[in-house]
């Protein structure tokens, strides 16, 4: 597929890196894909908003790798990365709230887009879960942006993730709703998002429109 | 790459716990027995993580993989995604198989009961198919390294299936067919020489010395001809299976011998 690179936002990037890039969504072979994950990794870990252009920009390189080649170099080099970054994320997150959003984000939207024989990448099943419960701990509720996050990435992938392991779900969201209940110190905005995702899992994955008004509308009572 | 990684607690939950497999000393994980005579089990005391791979010093690298261990290692991410595919692609590849050679069973013996024939033709394959998992994955990776060259690349293009003479082009070997360890890899070596011949043009081969790399095999190393009875593979000390007559196995369906089809069809055609 021809995309403008545009579509990928990835003016943020100097214009060598920018041009490496380009060459990687065509031709991807000729590269050295491990800087070029690299590349993008960092990036994602920096600009949370990044992560979900990154993603797709993963997704079409993989695609262009198996086109030319049937290779699955990048995805290999994606991967591991992703893993050296998980087993130090407790490090990460105490460095930089923000490169531990961005990488969760990142790391959730690789999952979502990156399928193998259209079915979701199976090594990535438990980290990600790992992630959303750390998300879900009394700690990390404190921060809005934590709560942000983990509300966007179960709205993105909850019910692909409910698929590959219900009991895991459920873990996950009794500790939501510990959190919802007992912490002391969640923000109105956290408390909202919170009540939101519980209604929207009950729900089936998905609000009534009668909730919908409720949390979306801006025509307030 | 892998190397990087040390164990951590968090790892110990992620990962794969069959990789820590080393004993006391740096070879003993080689060794069946322990210096008592025992046989030996997995022990958690590892030395060092390093140590802790099960690797080969023969070990090949494909040709265009990164550089990540495929024997000892294999808890990287990269590798879990990997197996996983290969793993769901050999049970479809089984079931495709298993349909082929079903059909091809039930044909063969609507044509045998209508021609009242008895053939002698050894219709059972479908009961005598590979099934090990850890068998089909290790051969479908031989087999992907083969694939994976530029030589096969240039062959499929050149010489379309239908063209494809039993004996001159190579055949991709069978994985589900039973077959001895030893006469398997045997297969795969025969096969990959003979890609060779489609080397790209530095190398200087062309069709025409094909003939030159199979003289150059020695002899000696192929005992046994397979003639399309899957019985007799591995009846042989040093059995060399090669698939002249069974072109089928390219389709992996069971015809028996075309010849013996045509013979079986010619009254009928009165």
């Amino acid at each position: 597929m021809e995309n403008s690179s545009e579509d990928y936002r990835i003016q943020s990037f100097d214009v060598d890196t920018q041009k490496l890039l380009k060459t990687a969504l065509k031709d991807p072979s000729s590269l050295d894909l491990e800087k070029v994950s690299n590349i993008i990794v960092d990036q994602s870990l920096k600009d949370p908003l990044f992560s979900k252009e990154a993603a797709r920009i993963c997704y079409t390189i993989v695609q262009a790798e198996a086109k030319q080649n049937n290779g699955t170099v990048f995805r290999s080099h994606l991967l591991n990365r992703l893993q050296q970054e998980f087993k130090e994320r407790e490090q990460m997150r105490k460095r930089s709230l923000q490169e531990w959003v961005g990488y969760v984000t990142f790391i959730c939207n690789v999952f979502d887009y990156i399928k193998v024989n259209n079915m979701s990448m199976v090594a990535l099943v438990l980290p990600v879960y790992e992630c959303l419960m750390r998300l879900a701990e009394p700690d990390a509720l404190l921060n809005e942006e934590e709560v942000e996050c983990l509300v966007l990435q179960l709205h993105r992938i909850g019910e692909q993730l409910e698929e590959v392991s219900s009991q895991r779900m459920d873990e996950l969201f009794f500790l939501l709703r510990d959190g919802f209940l007992l912490e002391e110190g969640l923000t109105f905005m956290a408390r909202l998002l919170l009540l939101e995702i519980l209604e929207f899992r009950a729900g089936g994955w998905m609000l009534s429109s009668t909730a919908h008004k409720y949390y979306y509308s801006e025509i307030a009572d | 790459m892998s190397h990087r990684y040390r164990a951590t607690r968090s790892d110990a939950r992620v990962s794969d716990l069959k990789h820590r497999s080393s004993g006391p000393s740096r070879w003993s994980h080689c060794r069946k027995r322990g210096i008592d005579g025992s046989l030996r089990t997995h022990s958690d005391e590892d030395v060092d993580d390093g140590l802790s791979d099960s690797r080969h010093s023969s070990f090949t690298t494909p040709e265009s993989a990164g550089p990540v261990s495929r024997c000892g290692r294999s808890s990287d991410w990269g590798s879990q995604v990997e197996n996983e595919k290969m793993r769901q692609d050999v049970h479809r590849d089984m079931q495709r198989y298993r349909r082929r050679i079903l059909s091809a069973e039930v044909s063969q013996r609507e044509r045998k009961a209508s021609s009242g024939s008895s053939g002698s033709c050894d219709s059972r394959e479908g009961e005598n198919i590979e099934t090990d998992e850890a068998v089909l994955m290790r051969r479908q990776k031989q087999i992907g390294y083969g694939k994976n060259t530029l030589a096969y690349d240039r062959y499929i293009k050149e010489v379309p299936k239908h063209m494809r003479q039993p004996g001159v082009h190579p055949k991709t070997p069978n994985k589900f067919r039973k077959y001895s360890r030893r006469s398997w890899d045997q297969q795969i070596k025969l096969w990959r020489v003979k890609l060779h011949a489609w080397d790209p043009p530095a190398e200087g081969s062309q069709e025409n010395t094909l003939s030159d790399n199979i003289e150059e095999l020695d002899l000696e190393d192929i005992v046994d001809i397979e003639l399309d009875f899957p019985a007799l593979a591995d009846s042989q000390n040093a059995s060399t299976s090669l698939p002249v007559h069974s072109s089928s196995a390219e389709d992996q369906d069971c015809s028996a011998t075309p010849v013996k089809i045509q013979k079986t069809e010619e009254p009928n055609m009165a």
